[in-house]
């Protein structure tokens, strides 16, 4: 297995595992924003401002943990990808070594065809591996995106918290929370991006 | 056939590879393990090209001898594979696409190649929970898989030329591959009924005349599945 494989597996694996934490902590986002609509329905007026930004972190959550489900399949469909690439290239490299090994045999040449359809079945799936990988990553710099509205909101979340009043406490935490969740998938994501980058180049 | 790799890695076991050609067809017998697909298929090239391969078979599931699946199935257009059906979602794990496997039922079967025939004749628990050898009944050739296999070093004679100092290079193998004495006494009841010149295994030297008779005697009074 070469080096480009190798970092082609690893990538996956890294996206596959990566992901599967945004997932679990887009739903801690989600269980933290129906928490938030408790508190800020018990609070009555002091937390007007707050119910709408409530259903706004439900959304983000909900579409958070969607797009991470669709780019999750996309990175099995990458995976598949690379195993079928790293198989026809195994086919390519044994089938150059019957050629050379079958140098004078009567019937030699007719390995040239499928040495020869290998190496395009090759060259296509490098194209599908660097489409999907283009398709992965603005698919992760959407949820990128995401996570950074999430941040914004946890700011005005704080500052809807200050009018609260015996609230006040409560629905900081529940803006810490998000804060702290954002910070978190855009780590993750950031993390997915670098594995990426590293085979765009 | 083919066998004997002298360039083989020196840690995998050396297996024999047989072909039958015909008019129109050319059958690969047991065609062997990925590492020695490109030895394999250059030797092949001395008397077929790729597209005059047609038939596979595989014995059973093992590595030694059919782990080459994926790349014949890279290299070969409209080919067939015959083998047990058992075996089929296993075998299919080395890569079974474009090739069709053609699933052998546990009684055997018949193929015809153009006007002759070759028969798969059941041997399952020699060693394989499912596993068949092939009788040529023109050729008068059984393939025998593992049945007659003896561990030895690359660069034996392709018969066995003194059968009693032979069974000593095939004792073990039978006793601790070969795993039901039942098995083997059906199969040797049915085998005896076969006109038989050559017994081809996969490893080791082939057997001829009556020295095939010899070997039917001598694995029928060998007790098997001894590491229980």
């Amino acid at each position: 297995m070469n080096n480009q494989t190798k970092t082609q597996f690893i990538a996956v694996a890294t996206i596959t595992s990566e992901l599967s934490a945004v997932v679990v902590i887009a739903k801690e986002i989600s269980l933290a924003a129906a928490n938030a609509k408790a508190i800020a329905f018990r609070a009555g007026d002091k937390a007007k401002g707050f119910q709408p930004i409530t259903d706004f972190i439900s959304d983000l959550a909900k579409e958070t943990i969607e797009r991470v489900t669709a780019i999750n399949e996309l990175a099995v469909v990458l995976y598949q990808v690379t195993v079928d690439e790293f198989k026809i290239a195994l086919s390519c490299g044994k089938f150059e070594e019957v050629i050379k090994n079958s140098d004078g045999a009567l019937y030699a040449d007719s390995m040239q065809k499928p040495l020869n359809n290998a190496k395009i079945l090759m060259h296509d799936y490098r194209r599908l591996f660097k489409r999907d990988v283009m398709l992965l990553l603005t698919q992760l710099e959407s949820v990128m995106h995401h996570a950074q509205t999430a941040r914004v909101i946890a700011t005005y979340s704080r500052i809807e918290a200050s009018q609260a009043g015996e609230y006040l406490q409560s629905l900081q935490a529940v803006a810490e929370s998000v804060d702290k969740a954002a910070q978190s998938i855009h780590g993750n994501v950031q993390r997915c991006i670098m594995a990426l980058s590293l085979l765009n180049k | 056939m083919f066998g004997r790799d002298e360039s083989k890695p020196e840690n995998i076991i050396d297996s024999n590879q047989y072909m039958v050609r015909t008019a129109n067809r050319c059958v690969l017998f047991d065609p062997g393990g990925a590492e020695i697909f490109a030895p394999m298929m250059a030797a092949v090239l001395n008397y077929v090209s790729v597209e005059q391969i047609t038939d596979l078979f595989a014995s059973h599931q093992d590595p030694d001898v059919i782990s080459s699946l994926g790349l014949w199935d890279q290299a070969l257009t409209n080919a067939k594979l015959y083998a047990p059906a058992i075996w089929e979602g296993f075998i299919r794990h080395f890569g079974c696409e474009s090739i069709e496997y053609v699933a052998i039922p546990d009684n055997g079967a018949t193929i015809k190649l153009d006007s002759g025939e070759l028969q798969f004749i059941p041997a399952h628990y020699l060693h394989s929970s499912g596993n068949f050898h092939v009788y040529d009944p023109e050729a008068k050739i059984l393939m025998s898989g593992d049945v007659g296999a003896a561990l030895e070093p690359i660069g034996v004679p392709m018969f066995v030329d003194n059968f009693a100092a032979h069974t000593e290079k095939m004792r073990y193998f039978h006793q601790r591959w070969m795993p039901s004495n039942p098995a083997k006494k059906a199969w040797i009841d049915r085998v005896r009924k076969l006109e038989i010149d050559i017994l081809a295994p996969q490893h080791g030297r082939l057997f001829k005349g009556d020295d095939v008779k010899r070997f039917l005697d001598w694995f029928e009074a060998l007790p098997v599945g001894i590491a229980v």
